[in-house]
């Protein structure tokens, strides 16, 4: 069943938090650095559902209350399918921002006592497991009697169905086990697996087994099931809800599993109330009442809205003398707030009309009115058109439509129902908003430091050269680029071998072997490093000649290392041409270069995004991972930024598609002419 | 056309010599500027409190730190993706500098000050809020740059410290050596709390001294030598001067956190650990006394 449910602030601190088994706290904090801060594959696919972050052996859902700044997130084993959990985090965020809002919104606030909601969320527990592996709008069909189907299928939805309770789990194996003993006992022995079956195992799959849609069934249900607490014993009750095939929930004294079977649609469900014992005892199962509403169990309630008003109703006037309010009306509570998470999902599109003309004209001048001094709540309409604005803005410097447009919704997240400061415009608040979101983009997570891993790597007992590799597009500034960084290498006195691989264009190595001899004729005046040529000529294969390459450069068992550092040109080659693209996967894995950097060119628009994935997705290793942590390449190097001007919309393109920081650019015609990337230059030249 | 004539009678009235527009008038110039004041300065802070920032690698427990300073009892936390403030009040155990020359013996009641302490994001790509909170320092008393004395004894760990000090070192010896007028800006003593002491492959607080000195060495070195970034010709003027971008004293081979004086930055390194074994109880005295002694 569950792992752990977790309430944490944005600022990372752990509010509320259930764990029925210890969870690794780097499980939560990898889903916060891959999902939050980097923003990496969040495509909400299903009408606003976050899609589910796998890591490790888990699966975790998450929901987040911007206003408040929570974030909620389940834990749970990859191996169950639990769909009823999107409920649980809907009404969990619903209820706990309800209940502790006022504590929240306080400033400087670290801590909530919360320690009240223990009890709400083993009651939302208990109300929405279905404990089913299958989803709850698949039309439920009658699962036979429990006695026909097979133990060991039951034993296992058992296991999944029991393991939060304290009740002792039923062993799965045993019947399986026990099947193939001696004959003249299998009489015996099937009477006890029939025995276990009823059991242990039988409310178990009662979850999944629909409760009878015919009002007269149900009814008879409810009346066994209420006769049923503290009368009959365990196995008598359970023999009787087999019978009746629908979950008997037990006495209040018991540990067994509490668990309505939600039914196929949430709205053929029955109200359910808990007396004062279940409020005061945490450790106690709240008693079933099914006594007060035989309306509700009307399979023809298609009516929600109705049907929730009526009870509540019911229930204050018969409950409000004890004076706990919280858990009584919670399950009313629960529904109405999945029922309008629904309908809001379904109602999403259609937008509110504008209320008249004069309704509309004096909210459009208070609005003006607002928009100069500020302290206005944004909603949709507000942020939508200046966010149109800002996205063709975006357009203008070159920033690809897809980058343009995740920005601008992180941006549209970022402010939803904010209030802007005092004397700020929306305008002015989406600025800043957007600098943001460009700076976290841009900056790397980790420093990109390259003298410092080459010198690490070079030195010490386990030194070799340091491999880098430079792909690219046709015509980007492959070659230059390498020179440059050769250049820059150079004059940090490094011993450098660059290693002609492309060998497929004609001209290709006369082209290095200018270079190299340049080079090596400014670092011979200036008496820095030394640089050398490798080539073996046209028509060989890349992969192999740059092999080749490290291991004479690396020179093992003939004495000391040759060269510090190994740059390999390749060849340039269409992003959307598989078979050229096919064998980079072979050169990464031969080659094993450190570092593999891709030249983009700053003129690129739209492409970027596609060259970027492309050219990222084939560096796996041999076990079909990509290398550096699942992101393919080290860095791009971004040439050509002086023809450009403002429109550095390239380096965004190419670090939205791929999480890879830039690394370099190049600004000239000239060895020199080579740069880091300065964030906040960047950030200002597009938001200019 | 009657819309009109209304605004007419209106504007007749309003510019009579009546007596009841007279005091309609009067009331509202009164009133206005009253009304003015109450909404502009309703959300406006009497008096700022001093403020401490929390800075360090992700994972060196700020924000546990955070929650102790403030609650008493670490709480469990994750990574932050935001910055955060807590209010918290000097322990009575702990004396201020303002009680610096009081008795011991003095019973009269001691004012235990509150400050502020605000802790940011370590994460590489959320640093821009404490770079920004450390730029615009307002009421900021010092730093607090917690390590993980565990990670420390890694080269990735101790290379992910070293250069985020560096940089926040940086910032500050700009602050000082760049400054436009006479006065020096208030100084910020930081505070390198090597956190984690309670675990065993930590290493001693003398040890993470030493070791970040060394690695910070390095860095400068590397970063002399490094690219030119492509902000040449922003604002900031000083990006090409070598010797402004040479931290401590420059040229010299070994780096030391008391080169960092000559600049107004005093630093402090303290060993402490946040989160104890088993009863939960950490060993924090030493940076509570720092945080007394420069509130």
């Amino acid at each position: 069943m569950l792992d752990a449910f977790e309430i944490l602030t944005t600022s990372g601190i752990v509010l509320w938090r259930k764990q029925y088994a210890p969870v690794s706290s780097s499980v939560v904090n990898s889903l916060i650095n891959d999902v939050f801060i980097e923003q990496r594959g969040q495509k909400s696919n299903d009408g606003g559902k976050n899609p589910p972050y796998r890591k490790e052996k888990y699966t975790l859902r998450y929901t987040s209350a911007k206003d408040v700044g929570l974030i909620f997130v389940v834990v749970y084993q990859s191996l169950l399918h639990l769909s009823w959990v999107d409920d649980l985090l809907t009404a969990v965020r619903a209820l706990f921002t309800k209940q502790y809002a006022t504590e929240l919104k306080k400033p400087h606030a670290t801590t909530v006592n919360c320690r009240d909601f223990d009890q709400t969320f083993d009651a939302l527990v208990r109300k929405l497991d279905t404990g089913s592996t299958r989803r709850p709008s698949e039309p439920d069909s009658d699962a036979g009697p429990v006695e026909l189907t097979p133990p060991s299928s039951t034993a296992s939805a058992g296991e999944d169905g029991v393991d939060d309770e304290d009740a002792p789990p039923p062993i799965p194996t045993a019947p399986q086990f026990k099947k193939p003993a001696i004959p003249q006992r299998q009489k015996q022995e099937s009477a006890i697996v029939d025995d276990t079956t009823s059991t242990d195992i039988t409310p178990v799959p009662t979850p999944d087994t629909s409760r009878p849609g015919t009002p007269s069934t149900a009814s008879s249900h409810l009346l066994t099931a209420k006769a049923g607490p503290g009368k009959a014993s365990r196995r008598a009750r359970k023999a009787n809800a087999t019978a009746w095939s629908t979950s008997a929930p037990a006495s209040s004294g018991d540990e067994g599993p509490i668990r309505k079977a939600k039914g196929g649609k949430t709205s053929a469900k029955q109200k359910r109330r808990w007396d004062a014992d279940g409020f005061a005892a945490d450790d106690n199962d709240p008693v079933l009442d099914y006594s007060a509403p035989a309306a509700t169990s009307e399979p023809g309630d298609g009516e929600r809205e109705l049907d929730v008003n009526e009870v509540k109703a019911e229930n204050m006037g018969s409950r409000t003398g004890k004076g706990q309010f919280v858990l009584k009306d919670l399950d009313d509570e629960v529904d109405a707030i999945l029922a309008s998470s629904k309908s809001s999902q379904a109602t999403k599109e259609t937008s509110a009309e504008s209320s008249g003309l004069l309704g509309s004209a004096t909210s459009r001048i208070s609005g003006l009115f607002r928009n100069v001094v500020g302290g206005k709540t944004l909603s949709k309409q507000d942020l939508q058109q200046p966010l149109q604005q800002m996205q063709n803005h975006l357009l203008e410097k070159n920033v690809a439509r897809e980058a343009a447009e995740r920005l601008c919704t992180s941006v549209e997240t970022d402010l939803l129902n904010q209030t802007t400061a005092s004397f700020t415009s929306i305008d002015a608040t989406i600025r800043t908003s957007m600098a943001k979101a460009l700076t976290r983009i841009l900056t790397p997570t980790s420093s990109l430091d390259l003298l410092r891993n080459i010198t690490s790597t070079i030195e010490g007992p386990a030194a070799r050269p340091y491999v880098i590799s430079i792909v690219g597009v046709n015509g980007v500034g492959k070659s230059t680029s390498l020179s440059k960084i050769a250049y820059f290498l150079l004059q940090n006195k490094f011993r450098v071998l660059v290693v002609a691989a492309d060998t497929f264009r004609s001209g290709a190595v006369e082209q290095l072997r200018v270079h190299v001899r340049n080079l090596s004729e400014l670092s011979r005046r200036e008496d820095v490093g030394t640089v050398e040529l490798f080539e073996q000529g046209y028509g060989k294969d890349a992969a192999t000649v740059a092999r080749d390459a490290v291991s004479n450069a690396t020179n093992a068992g003939k004495g000391e290392m040759l060269y510090d550092v190994v740059l390999i040109d390749t060849a340039g080659r269409r992003h959307n041409d598989t078979r050229l693209m096919s064998s980079l996967t072979k050169f990464g894995q031969l080659a094993k270069p450190d570092k593999i950097f891709m030249v983009g060119e700053a003129l690129v628009g739209t492409d970027s995004v596609a060259q970027a994935r492309n050219f990222a997705k084939e560096f796996v290793d041999t076990k079909g991972q990509l290398r550096n942590n699942g992101v393919g390449m080290d860095g791009f190097i971004i040439s050509k930024c002086d023809t450009v001007g403002d429109m550095v919309g390239t380096l965004v393109s190419m670090v939205h598609a791929t999480g890879i920081p830039v690394v370099f650019l190049g600004v000239g015609q000239h060895y020199g002419d080579l740069r880091g990337l300065n964030v906040g230059w960047a950030v200002d030249k597009l938001m200019k | 056309m009657a819309s009109q004539s209304t605004v007419e009678a209106w504007l007749t009235w309003a510019f009579s010599p009546s007596i009841s527009a007279i005091l309609v008038t009067l009331v509202i110039s009164l009133l206005s500027p009253i009304l003015i004041h109450i909404y502009l300065y309703r959300k406006a802070q009497s008096k700022e409190l001093p403020s401490f920032l929390l800075l360090g690698p992700s994972g060196a427990g700020k924000t546990t730190l955070l929650t102790l300073f403030a609650n008493g009892t670490p709480s469990t936390t994750h990574t932050s993706q935001e910055p955060q403030t807590a209010l918290c009040r000097l322990p009575s155990t702990v004396r201020s500098s303002e009680d610096r020359y009081r008795s011991e013996h003095d019973t009269s009641s001691r004012s235990q000050p509150q400050f502020l302490l605000v802790d940011t994001p370590g994460h590489g790509k959320l640093r821009h809020h404490a770079v920004t909170s450390l730029t615009s320092p307002g009421s900021l008393k010092g730093l607090i740059f917690v390590v993980d004395s565990a990670a420390t004894s890694s080269s990735a760990g101790l290379t992910a410290a070293a250069e985020y000090l560096y940089d926040i070192l940086l910032i500050l010896q700009k602050r000082h050596t760049h400054s436009k007028t006479s006065k020096d800006p208030t100084a910020l003593p930081v505070l390198i709390a090597a956190n984690k002491q309670d675990v065993f492959t930590s290493l001693p607080t003398g040890l993470v001294k030493s070791k970040l000195e060394e690695e910070i060495a390095r860095v400068r070195q590397t970063r002399s030598k490094g690219l030119l970034d492509s902000g040449i010709g922003m604002e900031d003027a000083n990006v090409g001067d070598e010797e402004g971008n040479w931290l401590g004293e420059y040229g010299a081979r070994e780096f030391g956190f008391g080169q960092m004086e000559e600049h107004g930055v005093d630093v402090r390194v303290a060993g402490g650990n946040v989160r104890g074994e088993g009863e939960g109880e950490g060993r924090v005295e030493e940076w509570w006394g720092w945080v007394g002694e420069n509130l």
